[in-house]
């Protein structure tokens, strides 16, 4: 890797000498100054409550998409359920799918890698702070612009994965269809923004002594799932640009009487959809690679290799694509291929599992909540793997595709691998990002009901799959054997239900507890932690660290709590919350902007105009512009801010958090 | 011959998981997510013995040899899956932390290269066995045997027609809906296409399934052991009545078979004036004229009502089910009633609601040109019984339908 450690004072101006003047006549270009109340949420630039954000609006679309589920469950409990129409029906399970992937599980794993990355590299905020509330803000509208469909006539009925001809304007003439593309699309945007910015500041911003090889095991997996998102995002995007100018500009890219081939989309729909599998699943691979040893009492066994599966299967997750298309004529050749390369994905995967294993074996095992639903996702997404590999046999394949045992299949990598992994970090970093933790009695019920509710819920799919259950089907028939564990299936699905119901009195219950102080401020370090999170406050100061702490080592603040003796046994030499960091600096901050939130209000008002009339894309595209504008124009720093004591004006080009960082640079080495 | 061997075991197996997972039970709750894991996998190898369309009952070859890839790989998986979960069981108990732990740090180990080059090895050397035993059967499931019957099977919002070539002059002599006829005991040559949106053709127990993808042909096989009645469904989603899009495989023995091709081919003819009002023969001339009335436009009826053949129907798959023999289906609807009732009658009163008013029997969108028209407005309850009566002429039933 040429990335090398560059000494941060190069961006920093000469000390005392003033940037440029600022025009303060147009207030409209200040920066906004509230550091409580909601404008300090709106228009804040900090990592941390942009990540707690992502957190809560995903929560909110997981609510939503769980009450999806819930409604295509009822439907199915019975054989020829009449709880929802056909249609209704072909709306619910689509808009769950998708609520379920795009406005969940993904923003959910962006909230972690937020919050997260920069504390773990020991840096003050990401690359690029305005750009965080940006994609923040566009995932924001593109979840309600995507929902607004169900005002408008209904949400998309086409599936998540939308097949061509299905969702062109023939077949599908309400406007579901366009929110979905143009929805998706707007999400997309948000993405990619992300992605390039923690790519870049997990490049450029570690922690000095920090190298590649020593770098925190989520950090690792979120730079790889950012990699991802950076190549598989542009896919998406030209197959949803060809489906909304097919719809709303009469384009034929799918119009099979124009000779259009349907399978263009597919092609392009899972040549994104199969590496997003993986972009669902990483980050929560990256969260147990941390909580395993961490409640082990062990390092990671065999960190490089647990690094380099999962680079190997960013890479190799490329190259399966088509197993998603055993069944729509590819020939025997590629289907042969594509089988192969499928199985062949399963090593790293298997690399990994076994991995975790040697990292609990021989450990001392604290069985706190974290660590439950991390060795859930070890073991239920060893399933999910497992029948994944019996569908790359693509003869049998032929057999389960479109059938409940793929549903089976992804929700035990899903739901099972995915989000066990991101309730792990919950439960894991909740004292970090709220200063208290969460109740562990309710934590374990939660844990368990989840568990059962699950298992239940999604193990009988297997059968019926087998069965012959076909998936996306509003009905079945009482003749064919299925009202068993359908009913069992729907069942499980309540007691899901009844665990997050938990969890989220949870939430409510330690929160108040906290507020009142029945329940004490967590401590730095309460899990006896290995990474640089725990090596200051909980909850984390807003400025992150007082001093930038130097890395020599992997894990390296377990190594500043333990060190060999003469006898070469590892004692405790300190105890993590006397080493932590005290969090009382008061560092210079980048200042918060309005700019963000308002360009982001502009891509919803295109979208809305390409549907409606095009004149309101000219106001989205005025806002847009507009926005851009005062975003180049806004001053470097409100110049009222009390922060900048030390007489110096960050540049204000979006590094101003790695400005921040090295204003305490003499400190720091005071300190060390 | 290696299926039956594999076969016989999952019971027995099965059994055994069971009565592991009961003693285990007895020492924590915490086991009780991965008892339930067993139970659901011993269930998953006891099938189902009254499913209809059940792909762990195979009733041909070719279906049989994706079952023994099913079965194999699923073995597979299932040991290992045990292997992995023993693991996790066992480490959970041997490696707690004890109540009255000193704190001191176990043994930190930061990995065995040789034990992970090993785990990384093992687990392909799997997979190319995998690789190697199964791949040889993609190959075999496109296969067509020449001289085979062939069938063309096309499918549309929220049927499947089925066409035969029989002297392989270009020109479909049979065109049926909704039951594929075929002979028990051969080879049956599909092309399977589409004329709106995608669909697939699946019949689990003869073979796994095939989109049927509009503008392209996609060659398939089918077989079926012996004479019978299978069931199928559309496995591609294709919009607001998929679930209601079905397929009923009607396997025949030989001589019944030649009966059908022959009966199939016989053109339908115009039922005589009848001049004794309330007579049958009455009922059926007036359903006949009602027909020309009401239905020609989108339904043929070889010999009589061809006007379909010729005019653009008016629906997005411009085309709706040929009804010539319309008798000797066993269903109707996209296979979602049956067309006799148990005791060998004709189920007149689904036909008569159907014909009523299709879009309150099966989500239908008739605005869009999707699916059958609503005559609630435009014929009473005496028209449909005459269009009933009109109907009960076109074509004889099938010997093995009842």
């Amino acid at each position: 890797m040429a990335i090398i450690e560059e000494e941060p004072q190069l961006l920093e101006l000469e000390s005392g000498e003033p940037s440029a003047p600022v025009p303060r006549d147009l207030g409209v270009f200040a920066r906004p100054k509230s550091t409580t109340g909601w404008r300090s949420w709106i228009f804040t630039v900090d990592h941390k409550k942009i990540g707690i954000m992502y957190g809560v609006v995903a929560m909110f679309w997981f609510f939503w998409g769980g009450v999806e589920a819930l409604l295509v469950r009822s439907q199915l409990a019975s054989p020829n359920g009449e709880i929802l129409s056909a249609a209704a029906y072909n709306q619910a399970f689509t808009m769950h799918g998708t609520t379920m992937v795009f406005l969940v599980i993904m923003p959910l794993a962006a909230a972690f890698a937020n919050y997260m990355v920069p504390l773990q590299i020991g840096a003050r905020d990401v690359a690029f702070p305005r750009l965080n509330a940006l994609g923040l803000w566009i995932f924001v509208f593109a979840g309600i612009f995507l929902n607004l469909s169900w005002f408008t006539g209904g949400g998309a009925d086409c599936g998540w994965f939308c097949y061509s001809p299905n969702s062109g304007l023939a077949y599908s003439s309400g406007s579901g269809v366009d929110y979905y593309a143009l929805g998706l699309q707007i999400a997309g945007i948000a993405s990619l923004v992300g992605a390039i910015n923690l790519i870049v500041t997990i490049l450029n911003m570690r922690a000095p002594g920090m190298d590649l090889r020593i770098m925190p095991i989520f950090t690792w997996m979120v730079l790889v799932t950012q990699f991802l998102l950076l190549f598989a995002i542009p896919v998406i995007t030209v197959a949803l640009f060809l489906l909304t100018f097919d719809r709303s500009f009469d384009a034929n890219f799918f119009n099979v009487d124009q000779g259009a081939d349907p399978l263009l989309w597919q092609h392009l729909f899972w040549i994104f959809g199969h590496p997003e599998v993986y972009i669902l699943i990483l980050p929560s691979f990256g969260i147990v690679s941390e909580t395993l040893p961490v409640f082990s009492r062990k390092p990671l066994f065999g960190y490089s290799f647990v690094v380099f599966s999962g680079i190997g299967i960013g890479f190799m997750g490329w190259g399966v694509w088509a197993h998603h298309m055993f069944a729509s004529g590819l020939g025997p050749v590629s289907v042969a291929a594509f089988s192969a390369t499928t199985m062949f994905i399963a090593v790293p995967t298997g690399v990994k599992i076994l991995n975790w294993i040697a990292t609990m074996w021989g450990g001392k095992l604290r069985f706190t909540v974290p660590m439950m639903f991390s060795i859930s996702l070890v073991s239920m997404f060893t399933i999910g793997g497992l029948s994944g590999v019996m569908h790359s046999v693509a003869a049998a394949d032929t057999q389960q595709t479109d059938t409940y045992f793929i549903v089976a299949h992804f929700h035990y990598v899903l739901f099972g691998g995915a989000l066990m992994g991101l309730f792990a970090g919950m439960y894991y970093w909740w004292p970090k990002a709220f200063g208290h933790h969460l109740g562990t009695g309710l934590g374990k019920t939660h844990f368990w009901l989840v568990l059962i509710g699950f298992n239940m819920s999604f193990g009988p799919m297997h059968i019926l799959g087998l069965q012959g259950q076909a998936r996306r089907t509003y009905r079945y028939d009482e003749n064919l054997g299925l009202d068993f564990w359908n009913m069992v299936a729907t069942i499980g699905a309540f007691v899901i239900l009844i665990g997050m119901l938990v969890f989220a009195y949870n939430i409510f219950r330690s929160a108040k507890q906290y507020k009142s102080g029945e329940i004490p401020r967590a401590e730095a370090d309460p899990w006896d932690g290995r990474t640089l999170e725990w090596a200051i406050p909980s909850p984390a100061p807003e400025h992150n660290f007082d001093y930038v702490p130097v890395v020599t080592e992997l894990d390296d603040f377990w190594h500043k709590k333990y060190q060999e003796d003469e006898d070469g046994k590892v004692v405790k030499i300190a105890d993590g919350n006397d080493i932590a960091q005290k969090g009382d600096q008061h560092p210079h901050l980048p200042s918060p902007s309005y700019w963000p939130v308002v360009l982001a209000f502009g891509f919803p008002l295109v979208a809305l105009g390409v549907i409606y009339n095009l004149a309101i894309s000219a106001v989205g595209l005025i806002v847009i512009i507009g926005a851009i504008y005062g975003w180049t124009l806004e001053p470097p720093t409100d110049p009222d801010d009390g922060h900048d004591h030390e007489g110096h004006e960050d540049s204000g080009d979006g590094t101003d958090a790695g400005d921040a960082s090295t204003d305490t640079e003499e400190e720091e080495a005071a300190n060390v | 011959m290696r299926h039956s061997t594999v076969s016989t075991s999952p019971d027995q197996e099965s059994g055994a998981l069971s009565t592991s997972s009961n003693t285990r039970s007895r020492h924590s709750m915490r086991r009780t997510g991965r008892l339930t894991l067993l139970v659901l996998a011993g269930a998953l190898l006891v099938s189902c013995a009254d499913a209809k369309s059940d792909t762990l009952q195979p009733k041909s070859e070719l279906a049989r040899d994706i079952h023994f890839l099913t079965k194999f790989s699923g073995w597979l998986a299932a040991i290992i899956g045990l292997l992995v979960g023993a693991a996790v069981v066992f480490l959970i108990f041997k490696f707690r932390e004890r109540k009255h732990d000193d704190g001191s740090l176990p043994k930190q180990v930061h990995g065995h290269t040789k034990a992970e080059v090993g785990w990384t090895i093992a687990p392909a050397v799997l997979l190319a066995v995998l690789a190697v035993v199964s791949i040889p059967t993609i190959f075999d499931l496109v296969d067509q045997p020449e001289g085979a019957i062939e069938i063309r099977v096309e499918g549309q919002q929220w049927w499947w027609q089925y066409s035969y070539d029989l002297d392989g002059d270009g020109h479909y002599e049979i065109v049926t809906a909704n039951d594929i006829v075929f002979p028990a005991g051969q080879d049956i040559n599909l092309e399977i296409t589409s004329n709106d949106v995608i669909h697939s053709f699946w019949v689990p127990e003869l073979n796994g399934k095939k989109d049927a993808v509009p503008g392209r042909v996609h060659e398939w096989r089918i077989q079926a052991d012996e004479p019978g009645e299978y069931w199928g469904v559309c496995t591609e989603y294709c919009g607001l009545s998929h679930a209601d899009m079905r397929i009923r495989a009607v396997a025949l023995s030989d001589g019944d078979w030649n009966a059908w091709v022959a009966s199939q081919q016989v053109a339908a003819t115009v039922p005589g004036q009848s001049f004794l009002p309330g007579s049958e023969e009455e009922d059926v001339r007036e359903g006949y004229e009602l027909f020309q009335l009401h239905c020609a436009s989108c339904h043929i009826v070889n010999g009589v009502f061809e006007a379909a053949a010729e005019n653009p129907v008016p629906l997005l798959a411009g085309v709706a089910p040929n009804l010539t023999h319309l008798m000797s289906r066993t269903s109707f609807a996209g296979a979602i009633f049956d067309l006799y009732n148990e005791d060998g009658s004709l189920n007149e009163a689904d036909l008569t609601a159907w014909i009523r008013d299709a879009p309150s029997q099966k989500p239908l969108d008739p605005d869009n040109q999707q699916g059958m028209l609503s005559f609630v407005d435009s014929l009473n309850d005496e028209d449909v019984q005459d269009l009933v009566a009109y109907l009960s002429t076109l074509g004889d039933r099938t010997p093995t339908s009842s």
